[in-house]
């Protein structure tokens, strides 16, 4: 196997190899002349549709890739003129959905952690110095 | 029952005229009504409208519609892997490709459960079983569109984690005929 078979995305490969005739080429012989011509025509209605298929995931992928751009536009508006924000955002893309949440609030993991073990050192030296006496 | 009335809204008229010409118009009448509370599974089609619409009914349908039947058949009763990946921005690729690659592959052996075959005995006919091989090399075809532009996809993504400051979550949901691969999708 050489190198661009190896990708999960080929990067010049054409996705339709096949044609229909390649498709029906060796199964047509068991079937009579009507038969024939609605398997053939039903594998070039395949085509058809999953060139479509192609077409639709292109616009979905532009699609994607602007609200995508919108959604950092968004995020760096608010990031400017509030201390605490979530987005959720849910984009259709050409493989799937992708979904988002960007937050930004004063009480972050970190912060939390930092006041708590501020509040256990207070703790502990309030018993300190009523223990002491 | 559900992968037949799952067919989209033309398919399902053909259907349904088929069987009113075949069975009568109270039969017809009867099975338009109650299609909604077959398709929601609240009440069960009993054994002779299944017989009707599944054994009978495609000796008169055309051969597009029985295809759809057959790809109806073919997305529900083939099994389906649902998997959970954590992948970061700069290895998605090598961590990906295995797990799609045999997901796709899985349409090259995909096949009905040996019971729905051997009820439904017009999916032998020789132009069934082409029709089953076309559909198979579709949706290999599906597959590979899904994922053609996922390098594009993921540049977006680290550019959206990249230009976030602050915490940003992102997960992806791919989805193939064969299988959905849920990704949690982090920057390093």
């Amino acid at each position: 196997m050489d190198d661009e078979n190896k990708d999960l995305v080929p990067k010049k490969q054409t996705l339709f190899p096949l044609t229909p005739d390649d498709i029906v080429d060796n199964a047509l012989q068991n079937l009579d002349e009507n038969q024939a011509r609605r398997v053939t025509q039903k594998a070039a209605d395949e085509m058809v549709r999953i060139a479509v298929d192609k077409r639709k995931a292109e616009y979905k992928n532009s699609a994607a890739q602007e609200e995508m751009r919108n959604l950092i536009n968004n995020a760096n508006l608010l990031d400017k003129s509030v201390d605490d924000y979530k987005i959720n955002s849910t984009i259709e893309t050409a493989s799937g959905t992708t979904s988002v949440e960007i937050r930004k609030s004063k009480f972050t993991t970190k912060n939390i952690i930092a006041i708590a073990l501020g509040l256990a050192v207070l703790i502990l030296l309030a018993f300190f110095l009523l223990t002491r006496n | 029952m559900k992968v037949l009335l799952g067919l989209d809204e033309k398919s399902l008229n053909e259907l349904f005229e088929l069987y009113k010409n075949q069975f009568g118009r109270g039969a017809a009448r009867y099975a338009r009504k109650t299609l909604q509370k077959w398709k929601d599974g609240k009440v069960r089609p009993n054994e002779q409208t299944y017989r009707r619409f599944l054994i009978h009914l495609p000796k008169v349908m055309s051969y597009d519609l029985k295809c759809e039947v057959l790809r109806h058949l073919m997305e529900e009763y083939c099994s389906k892997g649902h998997y959970e990946l954590t992948v970061y921005t700069d290895d998605w690729e090598k961590a990906l490709t295995p797990l799609v690659r045999q997901i796709i592959d899985k349409s090259y052996t995909a096949e009905l459960p040996l019971e729905v075959e051997r009820k439904l005995r017009w999916l032998a006919d020789g132009e069934m079983q082409i029709a089953q091989d076309i559909l198979r090399k579709s949706q290999i075809e599906e597959g590979k569109i899904a994922v053609s532009m996922l390098r594009e996809e993921f540049a977006n993504i680290e550019n959206l984690l990249e230009n976030t400051q602050w915490q940003s979550r992102v997960t992806h949901k791919l989805e193939l005929p064969y299988g959905t691969i849920n990704l949690n999708i982090k920057r390093r």
